[in-house]
């Protein structure tokens, strides 16, 4: 069976190196993804994304973010609209922390039970957001049909299968394929995987699998609704000559 | 020439982000405190006028966990001067059996390669002091 990527939020922390929230917000990142959302969370290195790292900002463009920021400059928020698309969530360490003034990080190297506290806070709020994210549907955007407009970049990195807290840089790319929807090219992420799993299924009616590959490929890809018909044409008669050439495209 | 300042990547991804972060704030806070400082490293590439005001005119020093330079390309994209570009991994060459396990909190390893690592850092931040 062909394991598909997951959908996953990533979480982009400031780590501010300043300031003792800068350490609360990269702790409780850590947390989340170690502890609380190992499944569901990768991290982004927002130093490597800054400096112009293809495949952070490519995952920051196709996969929703939660941007953690220790103060009220917003860096990793700035930083994550800026290089790639607007954070779906936004948390604030200090503005946590204003909620719970007896939390007190002992310095920014060493948090102490105060900040400790502090950053479960922080993690458990990060936690809930992934969630609410996840129960969420995709974005979906309107493509300018009969427009010939420049396919997406074809890179978005993840698929980890590791149990561990892991960076979107090690997770290698999640494969996008471009297909033509109403005569517009338009990239389409992780089509190759659904569409060699729908043929590992075996047989089925195919207006069963047709069904089957638009719901698959709507877990990675926003699909307006008033697009799926245009969508699902497209989708088949790619998934017929995959099929047709023995899955060997 | 005022402090000169200290700038880890603290990549968040691995046990070497975290130790070039531990061994700035070990030097900054620690060892080297009347002499050195650091800025906030997203602050800077972001532009933030405090952050980049504090970096113009002065030695830096970057700390980077892995290969990519992150520290170091931005510090020189947003303008820095630097000094000297430390890697975790020389530090680490240097003492392999010294292999750091965990990223949020460092082990006993990470912690030891952290401090060896600020050693280091001290040691230029004391030269650059002498160059003066």
């Amino acid at each position: 069976m062909v394991d598909l990527p997951k959908r996953k939020v990533g979480i982009i922390s400031c780590s501010g190196e300043e300031l003792a929230e800068g350490t609360v917000s990269r702790v409780a990142t850590r947390w989340v993804l170690e502890r609380l959302r190992q499944e569901q969370t990768v991290t982004l290195c927002l130093p490597l994304f800054l400096a112009g790292g293809k495949e952070e900002r490519a995952f920051a463009k196709f996969f929703p973010t939660i941007a953690v920021d220790g103060c009220p400059k917003l860096c990793a928020a700035r930083a994550t609209a800026a290089y790639s698309a607007e954070p779906a969530a936004r948390i604030v360490v200090s503005e946590i922390a204003a909620r719970y003034p007896d939390l007190k990080p002992e310095s920014r190297r060493r948090l102490g039970p105060g900040g400790e506290e502090l950053a479960r806070r922080v993690a458990e709020e990060i936690a809930a957001r992934v969630d609410q994210i996840l129960a969420q549907p995709t974005r979906a955007k309107l493509v300018r049909l009969g427009e010939m407009a420049q396919p997406e970049p074809a890179q978005a990195p993840q698929d980890d299968a590791e149990p561990t807290a892991v960076c979107s840089c090690q997770g290698g790319g999640v494969p996008a394929k471009v297909v033509l929807v109403a005569g517009s090219p338009v990239s389409i992420l992780a089509l190759e995987p659904i569409m060699q799993q729908l043929v590992a299924l075996g047989d089925g009616a195919d207006g069963e699998l047709r069904n089957k590959l638009l719901e698959m490929v709507k877990v990675y890809n926003p699909i307006p609704t008033e697009q799926e018909g245009l969508y699902a044409e497209a989708l088949w008669r790619e998934f017929l000559a995959y099929r047709h050439s023995g899955g060997d495209r | 020439m005022g402090k000169i300042i200290v700038i880890p990547c603290s990549g968040i991804g691995k046990a070497f982000g975290t130790i070039g972060r531990e061994a700035a704030q070990i030097v900054v806070d620690e060892t080297r405190p009347e002499v050195t400082d650091t800025v906030c490293l997203s602050a800077l590439v972001m532009g933030d006028e405090d952050a980049r005001a504090r970096v113009h005119g002065r030695h830096c020093i970057t700390i980077d966990g892995c290969p990519v330079g992150c520290a170091r390309k931005n510090v020189e994209l947003a303008g820095g001067t630097v000094a000297r570009a430390l890697r975790v991994v020389d530090t680490y060459k240097d003492h392999r059996d010294l292999k750091p396990k965990t990223v949020t909190e460092l082990d006993e390893a990470g912690r030891a390669l952290a401090k060896i690592l600020a050693q280091t850092i001290a040691e230029e931040v004391d030269r650059i002091v002498e160059a003066e």
